[in-house]
């Protein structure tokens, strides 16, 4: 049985693009025959539920009986990858409850894989919780974010300052997930279907879609350059290296 | 065999070459034949295809994504309506990214569709540069230089536009003398309306439609040649 891969996907404000990010892992994930679970940590309603409704489940992180559900059932689930949407400003709870349960510590004895896409926000304080969030990281592998999808965020930080932060922590990648056109970005959250099926242009229900062509191609385009920032840090090596084993083989 | 569906989009590096003269005698060639026809007119600020041809053609802007979607939503309908584009110089640059950027190319592939540059030539150094760059970055695109002898020595700059792999060698199109030029410009004067009144075969307007229709028939035959020569090729 391969070791169950856990990935949360967080931030400490709001706004950043959290749930873009979690929903191309997903269609990433999919898309490369990886059987995957994900939860919703933005109870009651859920926000990646609603995208994509058949691997989510809507959970409250402060409840035990729903830690309970996601941790408890790592061994025994078939899914290979657990993708957590953690609530805005949780990431650093989130992380103190995953230490506390001793999960941390099943990570560190290589039990489980456990990854973080730490999202970004544009103000310097952003920066800082890079190393409260790293404090929590020795075993884990630790991804962090430039989101540019709604490029209205700036900056306040430079490429100096960055990197100040970024070098102190040892095994940290960081990825850039680039501008989607404005309008694009809209119709695919008016349709409320993975980026995948969009580009497919297809609806919610597995019927034809009626999206615009050129939305289309905006959308597929993006989500090209969004995957290629997962290969380029060799995401699927981390959480599934029998799966790029035999994707190997294949190729061989 | 259900036949590809064309697009001709017709454009150039500099102003004043004959490009929106040669994107309406191209919407008229299909006209002529009582085919249907779609024409775009793509510039900034000057519309002036969709002053000549107002019943067969729309107005486009690149100037944000409704515009884009206007054209392009348009453009992949596999709908055998044949499509000319007159695509102002100002605009080749957004056109061409915005194609690149949603990937026209694969949907094209996809899809029953055809398209073709005509690249109307021009002796400047930045006609020169805007060739060889389309040609470089779309090597899947047919690219057809067009010789307007209307322009000055444009026939001695031949080899500033090499014939490419799918859209092949140049089509020269003839000079018409300036007083005819000036009646071909009216705003209310058409190719079909003039062949239908005239009887005079011998006459320059007459030849020079001639000579160019049986240009764009060429056209037409590259683009059946280039949707055939595979499947030829693998029944071999």
């Amino acid at each position: 049985m391969a070791k169950p891969a856990v990935i949360l996907v967080g931030a400490d404000k709001g706004g950043v693009g959290k749930t873009t990010v979690a929903r191309a892992l997903l269609d990433y994930f999919i898309a490369h025959n990886i059987r995957t679970r994900a939860f919703d940590t933005e109870s009651p309603k859920g926000t990646l539920k609603r995208f994509h409704p058949d691997l989510t489940e809507v959970v409250d992180m402060h409840s035990t009986a729903d830690q309970m559900k996601i941790f408890d059932t790592l061994p025994h689930t078939d899914a290979q990858v657990t993708v957590i949407d953690i609530r805005a400003g949780l990431l650093s709870t989130t992380l103190k409850s995953l230490r506390d349960i001793g999960f941390l510590e099943a990570a560190k004895k290589s039990q489980l894989t456990f990854t973080v896409f730490h999202i970004l926000g544009p103000s310097i304080a952003s920066l800082g919780e890079i190393d409260e969030t790293a404090a929590f990281m020795d075993d884990a592998h630790y991804i962090l974010v430039k989101n540019f999808i709604n490029n209205t965020s700036f900056f306040e930080w430079d490429p100096a300052t960055y990197n100040s932060y970024f070098n102190k922590i040892k095994d940290a990648h960081d990825i850039t997930i680039p501008k989607l056109n404005e309008m694009a970005c809209e119709q695919v959250e008016v349709a409320s279907v993975p980026y995948v099926s969009f580009v497919a242009n297809k609806a919610g229900d597995g019927e034809p879609g009626n999206y615009s062509f050129v939305l289309r191609g905006y959308v597929r385009h993006w989500l090209g350059n969004v995957w290629a920032e997962f290969d380029r840090v060799k995401l699927i090596d981390m959480v599934a290296p029998e799966v790029q084993r035999k994707g190997a083989a294949r190729q061989a | 065999m259900q036949r590809r569906t064309p697009i001709f989009i017709v454009t150039s590096s500099r102003p004043h070459v004959g490009r929106t003269l040669i994107a309406r005698a191209l919407t008229e060639y299909f006209c002529a034949q009582n085919r249907p026809v779609a024409a775009f007119d793509v510039n900034p600020d000057e519309f002036k295809l969709i002053d000549h041809l107002p019943a067969y053609t729309a107005a486009a802007s690149l100037n944000d994504t409704r515009g884009e979607m206007a054209l392009f939503d348009q453009l992949v309908l596999e709908d055998a309506v044949p499509k000319v584009v007159d695509l102002s110089h100002q605009l080749v640059d957004r056109f061409f990214q915005v194609m690149q950027q949603i990937d026209f190319a694969t949907e094209v592939r996809r899809r029953a569709i055809a398209p073709m540059v005509l690249f109307v030539a021009d002796p400047d150094e930045r006609s020169r540069r805007g060739y060889a760059m389309l040609k470089e970055r779309f090597p899947d695109l047919a690219l057809v230089p067009v010789l307007n002898e209307h322009v000055q020595r444009v026939g001695a700059y031949r080899a500033n536009f090499p014939p490419t792999r799918l859209g092949g060698g140049p089509i020269s199109i003839p000079a018409l003398s300036p007083v005819v030029r000036s009646v071909v410009d009216r705003r209310n004067f058409s190719f079909v309306g003039y062949v239908q009144k005239t009887n005079d075969r011998t006459s320059e307007l007459y030849e020079w439609m001639g000579r160019v229709f049986i240009s764009f028939r060429e056209l037409e035959v590259r683009l059946l040649l280039g949707e055939i020569t595979p499947q030829l090729r693998h029944s071999a």
